[in-house]
Protein backbone atom coordinates (compact mmCIF):
# COMPACT_ATOMS: atom_id res chain seq x y z
CA UNK A 1 0.00 0.00 0.00
CA UNK A 2 1.18 3.55 -0.74
CA UNK A 3 0.13 6.33 1.59
CA UNK A 4 -1.09 9.51 -0.03
CA UNK A 5 -2.77 12.54 1.53
CA UNK A 6 -4.76 15.10 -0.43
CA UNK A 7 -5.93 18.27 1.29
CA UNK A 8 -8.36 20.44 -0.66
CA UNK A 9 -9.60 23.95 0.19
CA UNK A 10 -12.32 25.11 -2.14
CA UNK A 11 -13.74 28.58 -2.68
CA UNK A 12 -16.97 27.92 -4.52
CA UNK A 13 -18.83 30.64 -6.41
CA UNK A 14 -22.60 30.40 -5.88
CA UNK A 15 -23.39 32.08 -9.22
CA UNK A 16 -27.12 32.50 -9.80
CA UNK A 17 -27.79 31.02 -6.34
CA UNK A 18 -26.10 33.93 -4.51
CA UNK A 19 -29.32 35.54 -3.13
CA UNK A 20 -30.32 32.14 -1.78
CA UNK A 21 -26.96 31.36 -0.14
CA UNK A 22 -26.66 34.86 1.34
CA UNK A 23 -30.16 34.46 2.73
CA UNK A 24 -29.28 31.19 4.43
CA UNK A 25 -26.25 32.69 6.18
CA UNK A 26 -28.55 35.42 7.58
CA UNK A 27 -31.45 33.10 8.43
CA UNK A 28 -33.69 34.32 5.58
CA UNK A 29 -35.48 31.86 3.27
CA UNK A 30 -35.03 33.45 -0.15
CA UNK A 31 -37.13 31.69 -2.80
CA UNK A 32 -37.52 32.09 -6.56
CA UNK A 33 -40.93 33.08 -7.90
CA UNK A 34 -41.67 32.40 -11.58
CA UNK A 35 -42.79 35.48 -13.54
CA UNK A 36 -45.34 33.48 -15.56
CA UNK A 37 -47.07 31.00 -13.22
CA UNK A 38 -45.85 32.35 -9.85
CA UNK A 39 -44.69 28.90 -8.77
CA UNK A 40 -42.40 29.58 -5.82
CA UNK A 41 -39.50 27.22 -5.34
CA UNK A 42 -37.40 26.88 -2.19
CA UNK A 43 -34.63 25.92 -2.70
CA UNK A 44 -34.81 27.94 -5.92
CA UNK A 45 -35.08 26.17 -9.26
CA UNK A 46 -33.66 28.22 -12.11
CA UNK A 47 -36.05 27.02 -14.83
CA UNK A 48 -39.67 26.73 -13.71
CA UNK A 49 -41.71 23.60 -14.50
CA UNK A 50 -43.67 25.86 -16.92
CA UNK A 51 -40.43 26.55 -18.82
CA UNK A 52 -40.01 30.18 -17.75
CA UNK A 53 -36.52 31.34 -16.75
CA UNK A 54 -37.35 34.82 -15.51
CA UNK A 55 -38.71 35.56 -12.05
CA UNK A 56 -38.00 37.40 -8.84
CA UNK A 57 -36.27 36.62 -5.55
CA UNK A 58 -38.81 36.60 -2.74
CA UNK A 59 -38.01 36.30 0.97
CA UNK A 60 -40.41 33.88 2.67
CA UNK A 61 -41.51 34.15 6.30
CA UNK A 62 -39.02 31.40 7.19
CA UNK A 63 -41.43 29.08 8.95
CA UNK A 64 -41.91 25.52 7.78
CA UNK A 65 -44.00 22.39 8.32
CA UNK A 66 -42.35 18.97 8.50
CA UNK A 67 -43.74 16.43 6.01
CA UNK A 68 -41.42 13.49 6.76
CA UNK A 69 -38.97 13.11 9.63
CA UNK A 70 -35.93 10.85 10.04
CA UNK A 71 -33.27 10.33 12.68
CA UNK A 72 -30.44 7.91 13.43
CA UNK A 73 -26.66 7.72 13.22
CA UNK A 74 -26.69 10.02 10.16
CA UNK A 75 -28.41 12.81 12.14
CA UNK A 76 -31.83 14.36 12.31
CA UNK A 77 -33.36 15.56 9.04
CA UNK A 78 -36.76 16.21 7.49
CA UNK A 79 -38.54 16.92 4.27
CA UNK A 80 -40.24 20.22 5.06
CA UNK A 81 -42.32 22.80 3.24
CA UNK A 82 -41.72 26.49 3.93
CA UNK A 83 -44.73 28.76 4.21
CA UNK A 84 -45.29 30.43 0.84
CA UNK A 85 -43.30 27.84 -1.15
CA UNK A 86 -44.84 25.43 -3.65
CA UNK A 87 -41.98 22.94 -3.26
CA UNK A 88 -40.60 21.15 -0.21
CA UNK A 89 -36.96 20.81 0.82
CA UNK A 90 -34.67 18.56 2.82
CA UNK A 91 -33.51 20.29 6.02
CA UNK A 92 -31.19 19.46 8.88
CA UNK A 93 -33.03 19.75 12.20
CA UNK A 94 -32.03 21.27 15.48
CA UNK A 95 -34.12 21.77 18.60
CA UNK A 96 -33.72 22.70 22.20
CA UNK A 97 -34.36 19.28 23.70
CA UNK A 98 -31.27 17.10 23.96
CA UNK A 99 -32.66 13.86 22.54
CA UNK A 100 -33.98 12.88 19.13
CA UNK A 101 -37.72 12.69 18.68
CA UNK A 102 -38.89 9.10 18.53
CA UNK A 103 -39.61 8.03 14.99
CA UNK A 104 -43.14 7.11 14.00
CA UNK A 105 -44.43 7.11 10.45
CA UNK A 106 -47.16 9.66 9.87
CA UNK A 107 -46.73 11.61 13.09
CA UNK A 108 -44.21 14.14 11.84
CA UNK A 109 -46.85 16.30 10.13
CA UNK A 110 -47.39 18.09 13.46
CA UNK A 111 -43.82 19.39 13.63
CA UNK A 112 -43.08 22.99 12.67
CA UNK A 113 -40.02 25.20 12.89
CA UNK A 114 -38.18 28.18 11.51
CA UNK A 115 -35.03 28.67 9.46
CA UNK A 116 -31.88 29.00 11.51
CA UNK A 117 -29.10 31.30 10.29
CA UNK A 118 -26.13 29.18 9.27
CA UNK A 119 -23.82 32.02 10.31
CA UNK A 120 -21.25 31.07 7.65
CA UNK A 121 -20.88 31.23 3.90
CA UNK A 122 -21.69 27.51 3.74
CA UNK A 123 -25.27 27.19 2.46
CA UNK A 124 -26.66 24.94 5.18
CA UNK A 125 -30.43 24.48 5.41
CA UNK A 126 -31.16 24.17 9.13
CA UNK A 127 -34.64 24.20 10.65
CA UNK A 128 -35.00 24.92 14.37
CA UNK A 129 -38.03 22.96 15.55
CA UNK A 130 -40.71 24.64 17.61
CA UNK A 131 -41.50 22.99 20.93
CA UNK A 132 -43.82 20.06 20.23
CA UNK A 133 -47.46 21.09 20.37
CA UNK A 134 -46.90 24.58 19.01
CA UNK A 135 -48.43 25.18 15.57
CA UNK A 136 -47.41 27.97 13.26
CA UNK B 1 -35.07 -2.02 -31.75
CA UNK B 2 -35.85 1.15 -33.63
CA UNK B 3 -32.66 1.37 -35.69
CA UNK B 4 -32.97 -2.20 -37.00
CA UNK B 5 -29.48 -3.18 -35.79
CA UNK B 6 -29.59 -5.94 -33.19
CA UNK B 7 -27.05 -5.80 -30.36
CA UNK B 8 -25.94 -8.95 -28.59
CA UNK B 9 -24.04 -9.40 -25.36
CA UNK B 10 -21.27 -11.60 -26.72
CA UNK B 11 -19.22 -11.55 -23.51
CA UNK B 12 -20.03 -10.93 -19.84
CA UNK B 13 -18.02 -11.32 -16.64
CA UNK B 14 -17.82 -10.05 -13.07
CA UNK B 15 -14.96 -10.12 -10.60
CA UNK B 16 -15.82 -10.83 -6.97
CA UNK B 17 -17.39 -7.83 -5.20
CA UNK B 18 -15.86 -7.48 -1.72
CA UNK B 19 -13.21 -5.54 0.18
CA UNK B 20 -9.86 -6.51 -1.36
CA UNK B 21 -7.06 -7.18 1.07
CA UNK B 22 -4.61 -8.52 -1.52
CA UNK B 23 -2.91 -5.25 -2.54
CA UNK B 24 -4.66 -5.33 -5.94
CA UNK B 25 -5.92 -2.10 -7.57
CA UNK B 26 -9.03 -1.12 -9.50
CA UNK B 27 -6.97 -1.37 -12.70
CA UNK B 28 -6.25 -5.04 -11.93
CA UNK B 29 -9.97 -5.74 -11.45
CA UNK B 30 -10.86 -3.94 -14.70
CA UNK B 31 -8.29 -6.07 -16.59
CA UNK B 32 -9.58 -9.26 -15.02
CA UNK B 33 -13.25 -8.57 -15.85
CA UNK B 34 -12.38 -7.51 -19.41
CA UNK B 35 -10.18 -10.56 -20.08
CA UNK B 36 -12.90 -12.94 -18.89
CA UNK B 37 -15.61 -11.19 -20.92
CA UNK B 38 -13.44 -11.09 -24.05
CA UNK B 39 -12.62 -14.79 -23.67
CA UNK B 40 -16.32 -15.63 -23.43
CA UNK B 41 -17.10 -13.51 -26.53
CA UNK B 42 -14.71 -15.52 -28.73
CA UNK B 43 -13.36 -12.24 -30.08
CA UNK B 44 -9.78 -10.90 -30.16
CA UNK B 45 -8.45 -7.62 -28.78
CA UNK B 46 -8.17 -6.25 -32.33
CA UNK B 47 -11.92 -6.78 -32.88
CA UNK B 48 -12.87 -4.16 -30.26
CA UNK B 49 -13.70 -0.76 -31.81
CA UNK B 50 -14.65 1.27 -28.75
CA UNK B 51 -14.27 1.24 -24.97
CA UNK B 52 -16.75 2.68 -22.47
CA UNK B 53 -15.62 2.86 -18.85
CA UNK B 54 -18.11 3.55 -16.07
CA UNK B 55 -16.57 4.92 -12.87
CA UNK B 56 -18.32 7.22 -10.44
CA UNK B 57 -15.75 9.19 -8.54
CA UNK B 58 -12.22 10.45 -9.14
CA UNK B 59 -11.98 10.86 -5.36
CA UNK B 60 -12.10 7.09 -4.98
CA UNK B 61 -9.75 6.11 -7.84
CA UNK B 62 -7.59 9.27 -7.90
CA UNK B 63 -7.51 8.73 -11.66
CA UNK B 64 -9.07 11.21 -14.06
CA UNK B 65 -9.64 10.03 -17.63
CA UNK B 66 -9.66 6.37 -16.54
CA UNK B 67 -10.86 5.06 -19.91
CA UNK B 68 -7.60 5.97 -21.65
CA UNK B 69 -5.54 4.36 -18.90
CA UNK B 70 -7.61 1.18 -18.91
CA UNK B 71 -7.48 0.97 -22.74
CA UNK B 72 -3.68 0.80 -22.47
CA UNK B 73 -3.81 -1.66 -19.58
CA UNK B 74 -6.06 -4.10 -21.44
CA UNK B 75 -4.18 -3.79 -24.72
CA UNK B 76 -6.69 -2.05 -26.98
CA UNK B 77 -4.82 1.26 -27.33
CA UNK B 78 -5.98 3.13 -30.42
CA UNK B 79 -9.72 2.53 -29.97
CA UNK B 80 -12.18 5.30 -29.14
CA UNK B 81 -12.36 5.67 -25.34
CA UNK B 82 -15.08 7.32 -23.26
CA UNK B 83 -15.66 7.56 -19.53
CA UNK B 84 -19.33 7.55 -18.48
CA UNK B 85 -20.51 8.98 -15.14
CA UNK B 86 -24.06 9.25 -13.91
CA UNK B 87 -23.79 8.46 -10.19
CA UNK B 88 -25.14 5.01 -9.34
CA UNK B 89 -26.45 4.66 -12.90
CA UNK B 90 -22.98 4.99 -14.47
CA UNK B 91 -22.64 1.32 -15.47
CA UNK B 92 -26.04 1.03 -17.13
CA UNK B 93 -25.53 4.36 -18.91
CA UNK B 94 -22.28 2.94 -20.32
CA UNK B 95 -24.21 -0.11 -21.62
CA UNK B 96 -26.65 2.31 -23.26
CA UNK B 97 -23.89 4.39 -24.86
CA UNK B 98 -22.25 1.26 -26.29
CA UNK B 99 -25.60 -0.04 -27.56
CA UNK B 100 -26.34 3.20 -29.42
CA UNK B 101 -22.79 3.31 -30.81
CA UNK B 102 -23.27 -0.12 -32.37
CA UNK B 103 -26.71 0.85 -33.68
CA UNK B 104 -25.16 3.94 -35.29
CA UNK B 105 -23.27 1.62 -37.61
CA UNK B 106 -19.81 2.94 -36.73
CA UNK B 107 -18.95 0.30 -34.14
CA UNK B 108 -19.13 -3.49 -34.47
CA UNK B 109 -17.87 -4.56 -31.07
CA UNK B 110 -17.73 -2.35 -27.97
CA UNK B 111 -16.21 -3.20 -24.60
CA UNK B 112 -17.96 -1.85 -21.51
CA UNK B 113 -16.10 -1.93 -18.20
CA UNK B 114 -17.56 -0.77 -14.90
CA UNK B 115 -15.19 -0.41 -11.98
CA UNK B 116 -14.89 1.37 -8.64
CA UNK B 117 -13.00 0.92 -5.42
CA UNK B 118 -14.87 1.33 -2.15
CA UNK B 119 -12.13 3.68 -0.90
CA UNK B 120 -12.55 2.00 2.46
CA UNK B 121 -9.29 3.58 3.65
CA UNK B 122 -11.06 6.98 3.82
CA UNK B 123 -12.94 7.67 7.03
CA UNK B 124 -16.69 7.14 6.91
CA UNK B 125 -17.52 10.85 7.31
CA UNK B 126 -15.41 11.71 4.27
CA UNK B 127 -17.09 8.98 2.21
CA UNK B 128 -20.52 10.16 3.34
CA UNK B 129 -19.63 13.73 2.39
CA UNK B 130 -18.33 12.74 -1.05
CA UNK B 131 -21.47 10.73 -1.77
CA UNK B 132 -23.69 13.60 -0.58
CA UNK B 133 -22.32 15.63 -3.49
CA UNK B 134 -23.95 13.20 -5.92
CA UNK B 135 -27.23 14.94 -5.00
CA UNK B 136 -27.54 18.76 -5.40
CA UNK B 137 -24.25 19.78 -3.75
CA UNK B 138 -25.54 23.31 -3.03
CA UNK B 139 -28.65 22.25 -1.16
CA UNK B 140 -28.52 18.62 0.01
CA UNK B 141 -24.72 18.24 -0.02
CA UNK B 142 -23.80 21.41 1.90
CA UNK B 143 -26.58 20.71 4.42
CA UNK B 144 -24.84 17.46 5.28
CA UNK B 145 -27.53 15.09 4.06
CA UNK B 146 -26.39 11.48 3.56
CA UNK B 147 -27.66 9.16 0.84
CA UNK B 148 -29.38 7.09 3.54
CA UNK B 149 -31.27 10.16 4.82
CA UNK B 150 -32.57 11.03 1.34
CA UNK B 151 -33.59 7.45 0.58
CA UNK B 152 -35.28 7.20 4.00
CA UNK B 153 -37.35 10.35 3.39
CA UNK B 154 -38.33 9.13 -0.07
CA UNK B 155 -39.29 5.70 1.27
CA UNK B 156 -41.45 7.24 4.00
CA UNK B 157 -43.51 8.90 1.30
CA UNK B 158 -43.81 5.52 -0.47
CA UNK B 159 -44.86 3.88 2.84
CA UNK B 160 -47.76 6.28 3.24
CA UNK B 161 -49.14 5.19 -0.13
CA UNK B 162 -48.47 1.45 0.08
CA UNK B 163 -48.60 0.53 3.78
CA UNK B 164 -45.64 -1.85 3.51
CA UNK B 165 -44.83 -3.30 6.93
CA UNK B 166 -41.49 -3.56 8.73
CA UNK B 167 -41.49 -7.33 8.26
CA UNK B 168 -41.90 -6.96 4.48
CA UNK B 169 -39.14 -4.37 4.33
CA UNK B 170 -36.84 -6.74 6.24
CA UNK B 171 -37.78 -9.60 3.89
CA UNK B 172 -36.12 -7.78 0.97
CA UNK B 173 -32.75 -7.67 2.74
CA UNK B 174 -33.18 -11.24 3.99
CA UNK B 175 -34.03 -12.62 0.52
CA UNK B 176 -31.25 -10.78 -1.32
CA UNK B 177 -28.57 -11.77 1.19
CA UNK B 178 -29.85 -15.37 1.14
CA UNK B 179 -29.49 -15.36 -2.67
CA UNK B 180 -25.97 -13.98 -2.25
CA UNK B 181 -25.03 -17.00 -0.12
CA UNK B 182 -25.08 -19.04 -3.35
CA UNK B 183 -23.11 -16.46 -5.36
CA UNK B 184 -19.36 -17.02 -4.96
CA UNK B 185 -18.68 -13.45 -6.14
CA UNK B 186 -20.92 -11.86 -3.49
CA UNK B 187 -19.77 -9.50 -0.75
CA UNK B 188 -22.49 -10.15 1.85
CA UNK B 189 -24.07 -13.59 1.58
CA UNK B 190 -25.80 -13.92 4.98
CA UNK B 191 -28.66 -15.58 6.77
CA UNK B 192 -30.62 -12.92 8.63
CA UNK B 193 -33.77 -13.09 10.74
CA UNK B 194 -36.38 -10.33 10.83
CA UNK B 195 -35.35 -9.61 14.42
CA UNK B 196 -31.68 -9.22 13.46
CA UNK B 197 -32.67 -6.66 10.84
CA UNK B 198 -34.97 -4.85 13.29
CA UNK B 199 -32.28 -4.75 15.96
CA UNK B 200 -29.43 -3.52 13.73
CA UNK B 201 -28.31 0.09 14.34
CA UNK B 202 -30.65 2.84 13.16
CA UNK B 203 -28.97 4.90 10.42
CA UNK B 204 -31.88 7.06 9.19
CA UNK B 205 -35.34 5.85 10.20
CA UNK B 206 -36.77 3.56 9.02
CA UNK B 207 -33.45 2.37 7.59
CA UNK B 208 -31.21 0.28 9.80
CA UNK B 209 -27.73 -0.98 8.99
CA UNK B 210 -29.02 -4.24 7.49
CA UNK B 211 -31.41 -2.40 5.13
CA UNK B 212 -28.38 -0.71 3.49
CA UNK B 213 -26.07 -1.98 0.74
CA UNK B 214 -22.31 -2.04 1.35
CA UNK B 215 -19.64 -0.20 -0.63
CA UNK B 216 -17.52 -2.79 -2.41
CA UNK B 217 -14.41 -3.18 -4.52
CA UNK B 218 -14.95 -4.79 -7.89
CA UNK B 219 -15.41 -4.67 -11.65
CA UNK B 220 -17.71 -6.05 -14.33
CA UNK B 221 -17.39 -6.15 -18.10
CA UNK B 222 -19.56 -6.79 -21.12
CA UNK B 223 -18.68 -7.08 -24.79
CA UNK B 224 -21.51 -5.80 -27.00
CA UNK B 225 -21.58 -6.89 -30.63
CA UNK B 226 -23.60 -6.35 -33.79
CA UNK B 227 -25.59 -9.55 -34.16
CA UNK B 228 -24.36 -10.05 -37.74
CA UNK B 229 -20.72 -9.83 -36.58
CA UNK B 230 -20.83 -12.18 -33.60
CA UNK B 231 -18.68 -15.36 -33.70
CA UNK B 232 -20.66 -18.41 -34.86
CA UNK B 233 -20.21 -20.19 -31.51
CA UNK B 234 -21.86 -17.26 -29.69
CA UNK B 235 -25.25 -17.32 -31.41
CA UNK B 236 -26.91 -18.17 -28.09
CA UNK B 237 -25.86 -14.82 -26.59
CA UNK B 238 -28.72 -12.69 -25.25
CA UNK B 239 -29.96 -9.72 -27.28
CA UNK B 240 -30.56 -6.19 -26.01
CA UNK B 241 -34.10 -5.47 -27.24
CA UNK B 242 -34.81 -2.12 -25.60
CA UNK B 243 -33.12 0.54 -23.54
CA UNK B 244 -34.62 3.55 -21.81
CA UNK B 245 -33.24 6.46 -19.84
CA UNK B 246 -34.96 9.29 -17.99
CA UNK B 247 -34.41 11.87 -15.26
CA UNK B 248 -36.45 13.50 -12.49
CA UNK B 249 -36.34 16.79 -10.54
CA UNK B 250 -33.02 16.94 -8.66
CA UNK B 251 -34.71 18.04 -5.42
CA UNK B 252 -36.80 15.39 -3.66
CA UNK B 253 -39.08 18.17 -2.40
CA UNK B 254 -39.77 19.44 -5.91
CA UNK B 255 -41.33 16.12 -6.92
CA UNK B 256 -45.09 15.69 -6.89
CA UNK B 257 -44.69 12.39 -5.02
CA UNK B 258 -41.21 12.11 -3.42
CA UNK B 259 -41.82 8.38 -2.90
CA UNK B 260 -42.43 7.58 -6.56
CA UNK B 261 -39.47 6.85 -8.84
CA UNK B 262 -40.96 8.69 -11.81
CA UNK B 263 -37.73 8.60 -13.86
CA UNK B 264 -37.68 4.82 -13.54
CA UNK B 265 -41.29 4.56 -14.71
CA UNK B 266 -40.49 6.73 -17.74
CA UNK B 267 -37.27 4.84 -18.54
CA UNK B 268 -39.16 1.53 -18.32
CA UNK B 269 -41.93 2.80 -20.61
CA UNK B 270 -39.33 3.89 -23.15
CA UNK B 271 -37.47 0.57 -22.98
CA UNK B 272 -40.70 -1.43 -23.29
CA UNK B 273 -41.86 0.66 -26.27
CA UNK B 274 -38.55 0.01 -28.01
CA UNK B 275 -38.66 -3.71 -27.18
CA UNK B 276 -42.39 -3.99 -27.95
CA UNK B 277 -43.04 -5.92 -24.77
CA UNK B 278 -44.95 -5.18 -21.55
CA UNK B 279 -43.62 -5.33 -17.95
CA UNK B 280 -45.67 -8.45 -17.15
CA UNK B 281 -43.60 -10.41 -19.71
CA UNK B 282 -40.38 -9.93 -17.70
CA UNK B 283 -39.31 -13.27 -16.21
CA UNK B 284 -36.16 -12.28 -14.30
CA UNK B 285 -34.81 -8.93 -13.08
CA UNK B 286 -31.85 -7.31 -11.40
CA UNK B 287 -33.14 -4.08 -9.84
CA UNK B 288 -31.36 -1.26 -8.02
CA UNK B 289 -31.64 -2.08 -4.32
CA UNK B 290 -29.23 0.41 -2.75
CA UNK B 291 -31.68 0.18 0.20
CA UNK B 292 -34.29 -2.48 0.93
CA UNK B 293 -37.13 -0.02 0.41
CA UNK B 294 -35.67 1.16 -2.90
CA UNK B 295 -36.23 -2.36 -4.28
CA UNK B 296 -39.95 -2.08 -3.43
CA UNK B 297 -40.11 1.41 -4.96
CA UNK B 298 -38.40 -0.01 -8.07
CA UNK B 299 -40.86 -2.92 -8.39
CA UNK B 300 -43.66 -0.37 -8.22
CA UNK B 301 -42.16 2.08 -10.72
CA UNK B 302 -41.17 -0.67 -13.17
CA UNK B 303 -44.76 -2.02 -13.05
CA UNK B 304 -43.47 -5.49 -12.16
CA UNK B 305 -46.43 -5.90 -9.82
CA UNK B 306 -50.13 -4.99 -9.87
CA UNK B 307 -50.47 -5.78 -6.17
CA UNK B 308 -47.18 -5.32 -4.30
CA UNK B 309 -48.28 -6.58 -0.87
CA UNK B 310 -49.86 -9.71 -2.34
CA UNK B 311 -46.87 -10.42 -4.58
CA UNK B 312 -44.51 -10.13 -1.60
CA UNK B 313 -46.78 -12.49 0.34
CA UNK B 314 -46.89 -15.08 -2.46
CA UNK B 315 -43.12 -14.78 -3.11
CA UNK B 316 -43.48 -13.79 -6.75
CA UNK B 317 -39.96 -12.30 -6.62
CA UNK B 318 -38.26 -15.17 -4.75
CA UNK B 319 -35.86 -17.51 -6.64
CA UNK B 320 -38.68 -19.95 -7.45
CA UNK B 321 -41.29 -17.23 -8.10
CA UNK B 322 -42.68 -16.06 -11.44
CA UNK B 323 -40.23 -13.16 -11.66
CA UNK B 324 -37.14 -13.69 -9.49
CA UNK B 325 -35.55 -10.39 -8.50
CA UNK B 326 -31.88 -9.95 -7.60
CA UNK B 327 -30.87 -13.59 -7.83
CA UNK B 328 -27.29 -12.29 -7.70
CA UNK B 329 -28.00 -10.89 -4.24
CA UNK B 330 -28.42 -7.38 -5.65
CA UNK B 331 -26.54 -4.45 -4.19
CA UNK B 332 -27.62 -5.55 -0.71
CA UNK B 333 -26.07 -9.01 -1.02
CA UNK B 334 -23.72 -9.14 -3.98
CA UNK B 335 -22.36 -5.70 -3.13
CA UNK B 336 -21.93 -2.35 -4.82
CA UNK B 337 -18.74 -1.17 -6.54
CA UNK B 338 -20.66 1.79 -7.98
CA UNK B 339 -19.35 1.98 -11.57
CA UNK B 340 -19.52 -1.81 -11.88
CA UNK B 341 -23.10 -2.13 -10.63
CA UNK B 342 -25.07 -1.50 -13.82
CA UNK B 343 -22.61 -3.42 -16.01
CA UNK B 344 -22.72 -6.33 -13.56
CA UNK B 345 -26.54 -6.35 -13.49
CA UNK B 346 -26.71 -6.51 -17.30
CA UNK B 347 -23.91 -9.11 -17.44
CA UNK B 348 -25.73 -11.26 -14.86
CA UNK B 349 -29.08 -11.16 -16.71
CA UNK B 350 -27.31 -11.92 -20.02
CA UNK B 351 -25.66 -14.98 -18.45
CA UNK B 352 -28.99 -16.12 -16.93
CA UNK B 353 -30.71 -15.83 -20.34
CA UNK B 354 -27.96 -18.02 -21.82
CA UNK B 355 -28.29 -20.57 -19.02
CA UNK B 356 -24.68 -19.89 -18.02
CA UNK B 357 -25.10 -18.14 -14.66
CA UNK B 358 -23.90 -19.40 -11.25
CA UNK B 359 -25.36 -22.97 -11.23
CA UNK B 360 -27.07 -22.68 -7.83
CA UNK B 361 -28.86 -19.50 -8.93
CA UNK B 362 -29.48 -20.21 -12.64
CA UNK B 363 -33.27 -20.30 -13.33
CA UNK B 364 -34.18 -23.90 -14.30
CA UNK B 365 -36.62 -22.71 -16.94
CA UNK B 366 -34.96 -19.85 -18.74
CA UNK B 367 -37.39 -16.95 -19.13
CA UNK B 368 -37.66 -15.22 -22.49
CA UNK B 369 -37.15 -11.68 -21.20
CA UNK B 370 -34.91 -10.17 -18.50
CA UNK B 371 -34.47 -6.67 -17.09
CA UNK B 372 -31.57 -4.71 -15.60
CA UNK B 373 -32.47 -1.51 -13.74
CA UNK B 374 -30.00 1.02 -12.35
CA UNK B 375 -30.30 4.57 -11.08
CA UNK B 376 -28.28 7.48 -9.73
CA UNK B 377 -29.28 9.99 -7.04
CA UNK B 378 -32.61 9.12 -5.43
CA UNK B 379 -33.67 7.91 -8.87
CA UNK B 380 -32.77 11.26 -10.37
CA UNK B 381 -31.12 9.48 -13.33
CA UNK B 382 -32.60 6.17 -14.40
CA UNK B 383 -31.42 3.57 -16.95
CA UNK B 384 -33.33 0.41 -17.85
CA UNK B 385 -32.14 -2.36 -20.20
CA UNK B 386 -34.35 -5.17 -21.55
CA UNK B 387 -32.85 -8.39 -22.90
CA UNK B 388 -34.19 -11.45 -24.73
CA UNK B 389 -32.78 -14.94 -24.80
CA UNK B 390 -31.62 -16.29 -28.14
CA UNK B 391 -33.98 -18.58 -30.05
CA UNK B 392 -31.19 -21.17 -29.99
CA UNK B 393 -31.21 -21.40 -26.16
ZN1 LIG C 1 -43.63 28.93 -14.04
Amino acid sequence: MSNYTLKLDYQLAPGWLQPYTEGLSQGRAVSWCCSTCERTSFPPVRTCTCGQTTGTWVALAGTARVIHYTCGQDGEFALAQFEGADTATVVKLCHNTATNLSYQVGTSANLTGSLQASGSAKPELVLRLDPIGKTS
Amino acid sequence: MSSGTRVKISGAALTPYNRRKDNSSFRDWACSAFNDALYKSGLEHRDIDALYVASESDFFTLQLNPASVIASDIGIEGVSTTRIEGGGASGQLAIHAATRAIQSGYVKHAAVIGVDPSASMLNSDTIKKLYSFSFDAWTDGMTGVSATVLYALSFQSFLQRTRVEEKQLASVAIQNRANALHNPNAHLGREHTVDEVKESPLIAAPYRRLHCSPLSDGAAAAILSRSDSIPSNRKNAATIIGIGGASDAMHLGAREDPGHFRAKETAMNRACAEARITPDQIGVAEVYDAYAGAQLQAIDALSLSDDLLNDLQTERFAPTGQCPINLSGGLLGQGAPTGATGVGQTASIALMLEGDYVPALQPRTIPRYGLADTHGGVCTTSAVTLMEKSVSV
